[in-house]
């Protein structure tokens, strides 16, 4: 009601200010606050100017107590309160959230600051396709997100962690680092997702680590989504000539060979084809890459191009590797053999993972 | 098969309009001040309550010496008890100012004339003119026609004392927000139905006007945001008792009520798209203007009610608030 004694004002430091921060920061990011609504939160609820800055991307948003945005005039000063929003990506600086006004940091502070940053992280994400996520934090809610024995209650704060709310639909994402693999959630455009949790980003680049991409699940069946991405990181290949094929799979477009990894590890004796497969790919340092291109091309032209070789230097590649092989591959039915004994090569040098 | 009204009522989608971001933040701290809806066993909580409030003090309305603040006690309506004026009048200036003459919110059942006072103030401080608060009798306790005739007799002793006061009558605006909206587009119909004082013009801030309160955007707000469906019941039921959303509610208690609004001064009319009042301001404005009237009407995206008092921070209050102002300063520049 208009003209009640009740105004959105600088919250006093008492037992119910940490949960109201929560409330207005959680409600902004849900309903799609920028990140001037951000900083503005900050500075009324603290009652201190506030302001955002970022080198990298040449941001810098002031804004005052009273809700006016203002000219950021001299650079910040490093005894002001702050908090990071995340590292560097890579270029000069991070995105930092200040308040105008030397620490030490009050409950209120320090509560707003932690929301605030949070909640540009997730803007910073939504709209800048990027993700400066910080490693800690995130990386602990994602664990528990993927485990199927996590009670339900740590699984809704690892979800809140994330910026994802009850409706979101999200995908495992299984990383190959090293010898390990890292758990990533990207959260699916649509309801629910104002997602700390990354965005599908810019397919398969070569640096880019493997990947095995879930199937979309709601925010309980992330551990069965989990699941499926393993499964789709075994198809995967380096891209290399000893390891030729796609470094990044979804399990979605496996089809029914999904089925196959569950039937083929470390210990199943291998069959003729793979024999064969493996024979010929001693023979000469361009077989396995020609014979992947030849699986997964729609045609030989195709997979000349892929292999920038002329399309007669593929035709002679061709019949050299039907005579080790012991099949044409030229036909529909040889391809899908070729296909599937390139299938299973990966399943074996990417066994399950405990 | 013929569609009633009813089944043409229950067609309007109940799919609510979003709040503006920030309003939705702010909206989930103010919520634990409010209640969910406002209900008619709440009245004596309210008066309670009210009464443990010290009222805003003479301190805060001179806004540090710029105002003469006055209290006025003056006639009420013929048979009624005197009624009192919270003067502000800029301080040191001899010569007849204009006036606003301000009307409080508060559903018709709550709120005090210094509430909201030292806001408007700041609008009204750099545009040289006075306010005038007038502290009308509430419903249930007063019911129609008592809280519009205090709000009547206060203009009609403003302008009749102009000189004394040091007002220029010819330049008074009426304003209220919400309930004292309401109030001021009833003072206005008052005023030009009894050949009352000439109003320069009214200032309609998310003005209550319907008692009918079944509005595509009552329906479609129930149960969200500020002053909801069952609130502004419980408001006109206050006001109009049994008789409300009935037939016979006088255009002074609603002023949705009137079927003629021509003739009056010209209107400021604003509003919230998430509210309950949404719809009924819009029309008011539309049927102005079919009057041949002139009136200026915003809507602003995703406002719940009171949002730019309540949150006077976020972008689009600070956009309302600067809107109201600049149509004030034009009005009292003209």
């Amino acid at each position: 009601m208009k003209d009640l004694e009740v105004r959105l004002a600088a919250l006093d430091p008492d037992a119910g200010a940490a949960v109201r921060v929560i409330g207005y920061f959680d409600r902004l990011a849900e309903a799609g606050g920028g990140l001037e609504a951000i900083v503005r939160g900050a500075a009324v609820l603290t009652g201190c100017p506030a302001r955002l800055t970022d080198e990298e991307r040449r941001l810098s948003l002031r804004v005052e107590p009273d809700g006016a945005h203002g000219a950021p005039g001299a650079p910040p000063d490093r005894s002001w309160l702050n908090a990071d929003v995340g590292p560097a990506g890579g270029g000069t600086g991070g995105a930092v959230l200040w308040l105008e006004r030397p620490g030490p940091a009050g409950p209120v502070e320090a509560m707003v600051l932690e929301r605030a940053a949070a909640a540009v992280r997730v803007v910073l994400v939504r709209t800048r396709g990027r993700a400066p996520v910080r490693a800690g934090d995130d990386a602990a809610a994602v664990e528990v997100l993927i485990d199927a024995g996590a009670p339900p209650e740590a699984r809704r704060h690892a979800a809140h962690v994330l910026g994802l709310t009850g409706a979101a639909q999200v995908r495992a994402v299984a990383l190959a680092r090293g010898t390990g693999i890292e758990p990533v959630i990207w959260a699916e455009p649509g309801a629910g997702a104002r997602p700390k949790a990354d965005r599908e980003p810019v397919p398969n680049p070569q640096d880019s680590p493997r990947s095995g991409i879930g199937k979309a699940v709601s925010l309980d069946c992330v551990p069965q989504s989990w699941d499926t991405a393993r499964t789709a990181l075994r198809f995967t290949a380096e891209g290399t000539g000893d390891d030729p094929g796609p470094r990044s799979v979804r399990y979605d477009e496996l089809g029914g060979l999904a089925l196959l990894a569950g039937s083929v590890g470390p210990a199943t004796p291998l069959i003729p084809d793979e024999l064969a497969l493996e024979h010929a790919a001693a023979a000469a340092p361009w077989m396995l890459a020609t014979l992947n291109a030849v699986a997964a091309s729609a045609s030989l032209r195709g997979a000349a191009a892929a292999l920038l070789v002329h399309h007669s230097t593929l035709q002679e590649r061709i019949e050299h590797a039907e005579r080790l092989l012991g099949w044409t591959i030229r036909k529909p039915d040889g391809r899908q053999r070729l296909h599937l004994a390139l299938a299973l090569r990966r399943l074996r040098r990417h066994p399950p993972s405990p | 098969m013929t569609t009633t009204s009813a089944q043409a009522k229950a067609a309007v989608p109940a799919v609510p309009p979003p709040f503006d971001p920030e309003l939705a933040a702010a909206l989930a701290v103010l919520a634990e001040h409010l209640p969910p809806a406002f209900t008619l066993d709440m009245i004596p909580a309210l008066r309670q309550q009210s009464a443990a409030v010290p009222p805003v003090p003479d301190e805060a309305l001179s806004r540090g010496g710029a105002f003469e603040v006055a209290e006025r006690q003056v006639p009420g309506p013929a048979g009624a008890p005197q009624i009192s004026l919270t003067i502000c009048r800029p301080a040191g200036v001899a010569a007849p100012t204009a006036a606003v003459y301000y009307i409080h919110g508060g559903g018709m059942i709550m709120g005090n004339n210094r509430l909201g006072l030292p806001e408007l103030l700041d609008y009204v401080q750099e545009l040289g003119a006075a306010v005038i608060s007038v502290e009308y009798r509430l419903a249930p306790e007063t019911p129609h026609p008592g809280p519009v005739e205090d709000c009547y007799a206060g203009l009609v002793w403003t302008a009749d004392h102009a000189d004394e006061v040091g007002l220029d009558p010819e330049r008074i605006v009426v304003a209220g927000g919400s309930a004292g909206g309401g109030l001021a587009a009833a003072v206005a119909l008052l005023a030009r139905d009894r050949g009352g004082p000439p109003l320069l013009a009214q200032l309609l801030m998310c003005p209550m006007l319907d008692d009918r309160n079944d509005t595509p955007s009552a329906q479609q707000m129930a149960g969200l945001g500020v002053w909801d469906r069952t609130s502004n019941e419980t408001g006109w039921t206050a006001l109009l008792g049994a008789a409300r959303g009935g037939p016979d509610v006088s255009p002074y208690a609603a002023p949705a009520r009137a079927t003629d609004l021509s003739g009056l001064p010209p209107a400021f009319i604003d509003v919230g798209s998430a509210e309950t009042f949404r719809d009924e301001a819009v029309t008011y404005a539309s049927r102005i203007w079919q009057a041949g009237g002139v009136a200026e009407l915003h809507v602003w995206p995703g406002g719940f009610h009171g949002f730019a008092a309540l949150a006077p921070q976020a972008a689009v209050s600070r956009e309302a608030n600067n809107a109201q102002r600049s149509w004030l300063r034009r009005v009292l520049a003209g």
